[in-house]
């Protein structure tokens, strides 16, 4: 078995600052492999979210470890933070955050130009049209957002997410705002970097979209349960 | 190092692409800030040019800093042990000024007192040997007085007058008989507009001598003034007429800062029973001391005009990263560093602030050059002037000082977004 990309035990958050303390995340277990896909799946205010913030370093646990890589980095600092979300991880969120003055290119471009190294403008055209072609969209790269359709417009986001080929995507609830059809071409494109042995963790409420990941797990009450679908 | 260049160059291009998506705004803010960075312009300009005409004339008139100047009592014996202690020297210059007319003897000059042309000083008066001095008679005529400066040697090292025309005085030929003058702009101006006979009246001469006009410069004064070689004058003004009490005459040295000629001449002027009183030129220094505070009080208040455009690119400013907290929080989920938000808010009011200047130092250069065009022929400190690079620099620091100063509070607001913001929208 090769070493896991993400192992997560006994990650707690506790969001403060209100009368009572809520337990979000209370005791988290999960263990991601290269190549492996993950849904995870909940009612909203589960601590879905939440869960991926802590993943993708964007938040940090209260309590409990996170080895990436076998390295335990439950306590970065925001500058190695930085660094590591750069190198290890992509991110799709619901809505596709591109910059509407951008064309699609220059959106995937943007996470190539975040002075985490620099790549001569030759090579970063490459990777760009590199990660274009993975999701289908090549042929899209001079278009401004406003001229592409919901779901090429998510293709754009996860090239973006993709060309700094990262271990782990990270995608939060990416269907949400595409219709059945277009969702499932989205899904597509997210499995098809897992053949590539990059690792993917999916949160969404659709049941269809979290029985094509290997496997699934329900967060319920700030506690993770593994469950395998027929 | 090279993260540092890469994080640079990443700056510049997103606030390249920042500046691009909303030129609109940028243009609102560089309007904003233009008025503070052309008043910075226009106040080290103007005073650049205002020091470079007022301190050349400066040492035209009171000689170069460090010059050393004795002022002697104009008496006989005073003026032959300075005329012979300075004879042959180059870093020592003797000077006597007296009165002179020339033109239409029996007359008085249309200038009378030697005032400039285009004022009135009053009847002169004529002072007898004894010290009684007496109203001029005769009518007024074809006349001009100067004041007639003799010089024992070149004293352009120590005044460095302007060419105008024709030549300088040659002290290596042998002196004329007929004096030659060169004469200051004044007194061109003066037997321009008055033609008058070519008679010198020097009081105390033998004769009415007839003067050659050699040249012209500009020596910084508004009388009437020619300069002669003191061995042409001497040749029909005995050495004892040269300096009498009632002949108005001014006794002076310059000599080099380190000339042996101060201590000799001492003692032999200390001998005739007189003293020579000398002083160091330091006009320039004391100058730029005034200047330097009149500049400080000017641009302090175009630093205030500054500090309002700085507060428009302020407003835009926190308006855009408000506008732009998830594009923010976006590039901090791919790895930004939050220094690098910072900086990419910093080279958009940089970039504006050095847009702003370049067009604010353009605009100046065109305006100063229409100005020179249009009135330097009647003003003579806006002919041919060029644009002082001082001012150039003034408006880049102004713009880049601008850019900092507006963006800073943004650019630590842009850091501080928290890259939840993308999970919550």
């Amino acid at each position: 078995m090769t070493q896991p990309l993400i192992e997560l035990a006994g990650i707690t958050k506790v969001l403060k600052g209100q009368e009572e303390p809520r337990t979000i995340l209370g005791g988290v277990d999960l263990t991601v492999h290269p190549g492996e896909s993950v849904a995870i799946v909940g009612r909203s205010g589960s601590g879905k979210s939440t869960l991926l913030s802590v993943i993708g370093l964007f938040d940090r646990a209260d309590e409990g470890s996170y080895l990436l890589a076998g390295q335990d980095i439950s306590r970065l600092p925001e500058r190695r933070a930085a660094k590591l979300r750069s190198s290890h991880f992509g991110f799709v969120f619901q809505r596709f955050f591109l910059l509407k003055h951008l064309t699609a290119a220059q959106n995937v471009s943007m996470a190539l130009v975040n002075g985490q190294g620099w790549l001569p403008r030759r090579e970063r055209r490459a990777r760009v049209l590199e990660a274009l072609d993975q999701v289908g969209i090549a042929h899209l790269a001079k278009n401004r957002p406003a001229r592409m359709s919901g779901g090429e417009q998510q293709r754009v986001a996860i090239a973006r997410a993709l060309v700094r080929r990262p271990q782990v995507l990270l995608a939060d609830e990416p269907t949400g705002a595409l219709d059945t059809e277009t969702g499932t071409v989205v899904i597509d494109a997210l499995l098809s970097a897992t053949t590539r042995g990059c690792g993917l963790i999916l949160v969404t409420h659709d049941r269809d979209h979290a029985a094509r990941m290997g496997r699934t797990a329900d967060l319920v009450d700030g506690v993770l349960t593994e469950r395998a679908y027929a | 190092m090279r993260r540092l260049s890469g994080r640079f160059r990443s700056s510049l291009i997103i606030g390249l692409q920042g500046i691009r998506a909303r030129k609109l705004r940028t243009l609102l803010s560089m309007v904003s800030l233009f008025l503070g960075v052309l008043a910075v312009v226009v106040v080290q300009a103007g005073a650049s040019l205002a020091e470079r005409a007022l301190l050349s004339d400066l040492e035209l008139t009171s000689g170069i800093d460090g010059t050393r100047v004795g002022d002697l009592p104009p008496d006989n014996k005073a003026v032959d042990a300075l005329f012979r202690t300075v004879r042959g020297r180059s870093d020592a210059v003797g000077t006597l000024g007296v009165s002179a007319i020339i033109g239409e003897p029996g007359v008085r000059p249309v200038n009378e007192g030697g005032s400039p042309f285009d004022q009135d000083w009053g009847p002169s008066s004529v002072c007898s040997p004894d010290g009684n001095c007496e109203p001029s008679n005769g009518p007024k005529g074809q006349a001009v007085e100067v004041r007639l400066t003799a010089l024992s040697a070149d004293i352009r090292p120590f005044r460095p007058f302007r060419p105008r025309s024709g030549r300088w005085l040659d002290f290596s030929t042998v002196p004329a008989m007929a004096p030659r003058l060169v004469l200051n702009e004044e007194a061109a101006k003066g037997f321009g507009r008055y033609h008058v006979p070519a008679e010198m009246r020097v009081g105390g001469a033998s004769a009415n001598l007839t003067p050659q006009f050699v040249g012209v410069v500009d020596d910084g004064d508004s009388q009437p003034r020619a300069y002669v070689r003191l061995d042409e004058l001497t040749n029909w003004l005995p050495t004892v007429n040269l300096a009498s009490p009632g002949a108005n005459s001014e006794l002076r040295v310059y000599l080099a800062p380190s000339s042996p000629v101060e201590k000799v001449l001492a003692a032999r002027i200390k001998g005739t029973g007189t003293e020579i009183y000398f002083s160091t030129v330091e006009s320039r220094k004391d100058q730029e001391k005034q200047l330097a505070l009149m500049r400080l009080v000017f641009l302090s208040m175009a630093g205030l005009v500054l500090l309002i455009g700085v507060a428009g690119i302020l407003n835009v400013g926190l308006a855009t990263v408000g506008e732009r907290v998830e594009e923010f929080a976006l590039r901090r989920a791919v790895g930004t560093p939050r220094s690098l938000l910072a900086g990419i808010v910093l080279a958009e009011t940089l970039l504006t602030g050095l847009l702003t200047a370049a067009a604010a130092i353009g605009v100046s250069a065109a305006a100063l050059k229409v100005v020179s065009s249009l009135f330097g022929g009647s003003e003579p400190l806006l002919r041919d002037v060029q644009f002082p690079w001082e001012a150039g620099v003034a408006g880049i620091i102004a713009g880049i000082v601008a850019g900092i100063l507006g963006g800073f509070i943004p650019a630590l607001r842009a850091a501080g977004i928290p890259i939840a913001t993308v999970m919550r929208a």
